[in-house]
């Protein structure tokens, strides 16, 4: 009888159970079977009243029962916590296509940017950086650089003067006898900074930026000089950069030349950034003239040197597609942002 | 400097296009600027003979003409009234395209058809010193000796190519075609054709040199000084083919003699000066300097004060010319000039330069003293001169020359080393090569050993040592082969260690920190107005501006002395274009001048300046962004209340080091804010990086950290609204002992409840101790401690 009643309790049960569809009514119906007073609970005290050769069998059943009935009950409660789980995270979803927030970024100019490049390209090809001063006398600017007073050389830079003997530094190459003064060769310098000149126009401005390199050795050729600044062009324009010399005239080189680098717009077909002709004038370089090594008191029969110099906004320009050189000192936000 | 390339391949025998002999020349270091053709706009215009003059049947102003171009006759239709029958005239045809931008089409007027136009010399871009009747209103009228049908650009010589090269200042013997003739023939390899430097004399004459002029020279300054005499002079126009290569290099005929010293000046690079022998006072010519009291009126009709520093060509009264830069009107060729002196000199370059700055006077000839003339180039020159003077017979060449000369001026002998030439270049020349290009630039070059044995020209005075002869090499051997070869970086040299600048490096943390924070790094001009000072109400030290002695203009006549003019411009014009909420920094340099007497240079100091413009942004926003730099470095530093003037009295902090002021940061002053025109609040900030980069590096010592967990509590105290919360900051640090964690102000509170100027302070405490977890007991007492502390030293009661 016990045996046809508890069958019916599990059957009962089970059927209960697959109509349940919340937790709540799941609880409801755990504690209908299970509680103090369940249904099951009532079997197991009813135990008592059964003859001693039946009880093993059953309490068999009913541990039986009670084992099915908590696994499928835990598994509804399981099935229930995930789908109140995702119904919560379904809720949640927002449109991301709303703007981000807490995303203030500012951005670094272009030209400081090259500069920041330039300077690791370098240091970590041996260079150390330095500087001097924007103020300089007459001597580190020109008279040093074997361009001596009333040379004609002195035209190819219109000098703000401050006095007779001081000036706004036409060149960052002022840094050079500086520096050869105070080093002892082998050494490797740059040397970024503002220079000044007394012109502007659509394609000039009076203040700019250079960057000069100097490296004064035993030995230094000008194919030291082509492998150097091949590397160095490679690492700012990228690997297919191909560099060409061309002779020309600096006081403080000799052999002077003027290094035309391939367009990195185009590679040297020919593109509206290099006006057709697939190279760009970006460099002035040349090997240290001896005079120049000697008037700062370097040996020039035992060392030689060779030395680069160029501008840093058309670097910066021609980097950045920026068309327009007033840009460059206008610091507009609109300009500046482009450079995020 | 312009030549001409007929006149080029007329010295050097080439027959490579212009183009190609261009793209060789700036191969070679002689960059060639422009080619200009001549004939441009020529094609298509002919020699025309009119043969037949009707009247127009519908129009009373014009004709119909008849014209005769050698192979066929055209009819023309005309407005002119300078024209006959049998006039020789320029006729442009159908397709041409002239210098005013008239294209010529096939037409009719008025019902009759017009093939052509009848061109003015202004319509071929010539004028009346090219060709009389070029400036006449009309027609031009061709000579009779023009053939007809022949093109006009053959019949009036405007066939030639121009080239404009950029000549390097090392090479003041290319401000001559032969010059540039001497590199083509090296570059192509063939023979410069010598100059016929032949003149006549009346050998039965009895008249020589002296007979018309003496030459004194009392000045340094002048090398060398030649003179000639020429007589029976006639003043007339020069033959075309001389004028034709005068007017192609920008040169104005004139007459004859004035054209021969042009034409040898741009063929040989010699300045010379004609005077009329009969306004030379004395026949006494004295190259002297000038003195205080003279001054002289020049042929470009200004009158100049001289002085000492200005070398003359004066009679024995006046002064005739400014030597090497310009003739005076007292006594230069004229119309009736019957005797000529010639003169071919030569002078000191720099005294040249320094004449024709101060007066502002650049001529051909100075150009080309202030560059360097040999002292060998006048005897040429003249010599040249005279030949032409011959052979146009424009007058008699008197015997003899007078030739002063102080400098003299010889070939030198140069010893370079192949293997340092070698070394130089690092690459492997031939050395027949090497002696091949040395001597096709008229450098004798011989090998002896392991050494060249170089005679250098004395029109080469560039050429010294190893460097330039290197340099001479490769130009012309040519730099492609640095195309073909891949180097090893610094094969002979030795390693170096690249390391940063220490203030660009700490520079670079500050600028990339800002930048995520939302700024934009400006790089503004250094050069600015004067009035930069008064602006920022500047007071002290850096109000003394350092001024430019030869500004562009006004408003870039003096370096910054403060970044945060640059800062404000940058704002008040970014306002000005409809941008807002900015938040800028620079890092550049400011200049005042220095008080020490003794130093040349000015002050120069590295600073950062960061300046903010908009809403939810307060003084302790500032100084949030200041500390957060300034944590990067090992400084400590303290606040003060600031000086600067243009900072907001209340609302700003001087930051010092020890005793060294480091920056300054606050609220901009709002007069100041009205001067640069911006309306709003503005926060500034600036620093000097060098000092900052200059300190130890920043060092870390980690302290242990707590197994146990922090406890906090939040603590609000009234106090008079004197009390500084720094100090009650402090206070709280002290009172907590070694179980100190952090300590936070997250409120501050007024209102009439609390009390008048009383304000109510939260802060949260956070305490940890490294060896047990705190009990309420202990924090109890903690906390008693804390305010006990701040009721005694601040009147702090318990809220």
């Amino acid at each position: 009888m016990i045996k046809e009643d508890l069958l019916k309790l599990s059957n009962d049960s089970k059927k209960e159970l697959e109509g349940v569809y919340d937790i709540k009514q799941l609880n409801e119906l755990k504690i209908k079977i299970f509680g103090k007073t369940g249904l099951l609970t009532t079997f197991s005290k009813a135990m008592r009243d059964v003859p001693v050769d039946e009880k093993p069998v059953i309490g068999a059943i009913i541990n039986e029962i009670r084992k099915e009935l908590e696994d499928k009950i835990s598994e509804k409660e399981k099935y229930f916590k995930e789908k109140e789980l995702n119904d919560k995270l379904e809720k949640e979803k927002v449109d991301i296509t709303e703007p981000s927030k807490n995303n203030e970024l500012g951005a670094i100019h272009p030209i400081a940017s090259v500069t920041d490049k330039l300077i690791d390209i370098c240091v970590s090809l041996g260079f150390s950086v330095v500087e001097g001063p924007e103020v300089e006398t007459d001597y580190y600017n020109f008279e040093a650089m074997n361009i001596p007073k009333n040379h004609p050389s002195r035209d190819m830079q219109d000098t703000f003067f401050i006095t007779e003997n001081t000036l706004l530094r036409s060149q960052t190459s002022a840094v050079q006898a500086r520096e050869m003064e105070k080093r002892k060769p082998p050494f490797k310098i740059i040397c970024p900074g503002k220079t000044y000149r007394n012109e502007s126009d659509s394609t000039h401005s009076p203040i700019f930026h250079q960057l000069e390199g100097l490296v004064v050795d035993e030995k230094i050729s000008m194919a030291d000089l082509k492998t150097m600044l091949t590397i160095i062009m490679k690492r700012l324009y990228g690997d297919e950069t191909i560099i060409r010399f061309r002779p020309s005239f600096f006081p403080f080189t000799e052999p002077s030349i003027e290094v035309d680098v391939s367009c990195p717009n185009c590679h040297g077909k020919g593109c509206s950034i290099c006006k057709g002709i697939g190279m760009l004038e970006l460099l002035g370089a040349g090997i240290v003239n001896p005079k120049v090594l000697e008037i700062s008191g370097i040996d020039s029969k035992k060392y030689s040197g060779f030395a680069f110099g160029f501008g840093l906004d058309r670097t910066a320009m021609i980097l950045n597609s920026i068309n327009n050189i007033k840009y460059l000192y206008k610091n507009d936000i609109r300009f500046l942002k482009q450079m995020q | 400097m312009k030549v001409t390339y007929n006149w080029l391949k007329e010295l050097t025998g080439i027959t490579a296009s212009p183009e190609e002999v261009a793209q060789k020349l700036t191969s070679a270091g002689m960059e060639v600027e422009e080619i200009i053709y001549q004939n441009k706009h020529l094609h298509d215009v002919v020699v025309g003979k009119i043969i037949k003059i009707e009247k127009h049947p519908q129009a009373d102003r014009l004709l119909v003409c008849q014209v005769d171009i050698g192979k066929e006759i055209v009819q023309i239709i005309t407005s002119a009234t300078n024209i006959f029958e049998g006039a020789l005239v320029p006729v442009s045809l159908p397709g041409a395209d002239l210098v005013n931008g008239v294209k010529i089409q096939k037409s009719k007027m008025r019902g009759v058809e017009s093939v052509g136009m009848f061109c003015s010399g202004e319509e071929l871009g010539i004028d009346e010193n090219y060709i009389e009747g070029a400036g006449v209103y009309g027609i031009l009228i061709l000579p009779k000796s023009a053939k007809v049908g022949r093109l006009v650009e053959e019949e009036l010589l405007l066939n030639d190519v121009i080239f404009d090269i950029g000549i390097t200042p090392n090479r003041a013997d290319c401000m001559s075609v032969i010059g540039i003739a001497r590199e083509i023939c090296a570059l192509y390899g063939t023979q410069l054709k010598k100059i016929n430097l032949n003149y006549d004399i009346d050998v039965y004459a009895k008249d020589s040199v002296r007979d018309y002029v003496n030459v004194e020279v009392k000045t340094k300054n002048c090398y060398r000084y030649m003179a000639a005499a020429i007589t029976d002079i006639k003043i007339e126009k020069s033959p075309l083919w001389l004028r034709a290569r005068l007017n192609a290099v920008g040169i104005k005929p004139i007459n004859t003699l004035v054209d021969i010293t042009n034409y040898v000046l741009i063929e040989l690079g010699q300045p010379l000066h004609a005077f009329d022998q009969s306004f030379i006072n004395g026949k006494q010519i004295i190259v002297r300097q000038a003195n205080k009291s003279e001054s002289i009126e020049v042929l470009n009709h200004n009158t100049y004060n001289l002085d000492e520093n200005i070398m003359v060509i004066a009679d024995s009264e006046k002064p005739m010319v400014i030597a090497g830069v310009i003739g005076g009107t007292n006594s230069c060729i004229n119309n009736n000039t019957k005797v000529c002196i010639l003169e071919s000199a030569v002078f000191d370059l720099k005294s040249i330069r320094i004449t024709s700055r101060r007066l502002g006077v650049r001529t051909d000839s100075s150009a080309r003293y202030e560059k360097g003339v040999n002292v060998a180039n006048s005897e040429i020159g003249i010599a040249r001169a005279l030949h032409l003077v011959s052979k146009l017979k424009c007058g008699k060449v008197v015997r003899g020359i007078i030739d002063i000369a102080s400098v003299k001026n010889e070939s030198k002998k140069v010893v370079g080393s192949i293997e340092k030439i070698n070394e130089i270049l690092g690459v492997e020349i031939p050395t027949e090569d090497m002696i091949r290009i040395l001597n096709s630039l008229g450098i004798e070059t011989k090998i002896q050993g392991k050494q060249l044995i170089c005679i250098v020209p004395p029109f080469r005075e560039d050429i010294e040592n190893n460097n330039d002869l290197a340099e001479e090499i490769i130009r012309l051997y040519g730099y492609d082969i640095y195309e073909k070869i891949n180097y090893k970086l610094f094969k002979n040299a030795a390693n170096t260690e690249g390391t940063y600048h220490p203030r660009l490096y700490l520079e670079r943390k500050f600028r990339y920190s800002l930048v995520e924070k939302g700024f934009y790094e400006n790089i503004s001009y250094s050069l600015v107005d004067s009035n930069m000072s008064a602006k920022l109400l500047l007071n002290d030290e850096r109000k003394n501006l350092v001024r430019i002695a030869n500004p562009i203009s006004e408003d870039l006549s003096c370096l910054r002395s403060s970044l945060a003019h640059s800062l404000l411009t940058n704002v008040s014009y970014n306002l000005s274009v409809g941008n807002k909420d900015l938040k800028l920094f620079e890092c550049g340099k400011i200049f005042y001048k220095n008080k020490d007497m003794n130093k040349e240079l000015p002050i120069e100091q590295d600073m950062m300046g960061i300046v903010v413009y908009g809403e939810n942004f307060d003084f302790f926003n500032l100084k949030g962004v200041v500390e957060n730099l300034l944590i990067k470095t090992s400084c400590v530093y303290r606040l003060e209340r600031s000086k600067e003037k243009f900072l907001h009295p209340g609302i700003s902090a001087d930051i010092f080091i020890n005793d060294i002021k480091i920056g300054s940061f606050g609220k901009i002053h709002p007069l100041v804010l009205q001067n640069y025109n911006i309306s709003g609040d503005v926060y500034y900030a600036e620093l000097n990086t060098a000092i900052l980069a200059s300190l130890p590096e920043k060092k870390y010592i980690v302290n242990s950290i707590s197994k146990y967990p922090i406890v906090e509590r939040d603590l609000a105290v009234v106090v008079n609204e004197d009390v500084k919360v720094g100090d009650m900051i402090d206070s709280i640090k002290s009172a907590c002992g070694k179980l100190f964690y952090e300590v936070k102000l997250f409120d501050i509170y007024r209102n009439s409840t609390i009390g008048e100027n009383k304000k109510s302070l939260a802060f949260n405490i956070k305490l940890s101790d490294l060896t047990k977890t705190l009990t309420e007991e202990d924090i109890g007492l903690v906390i008693k401690k804390v305010l006990k502390s701040l009721n005694y030293k601040f009147g702090a009661v318990l809220r």
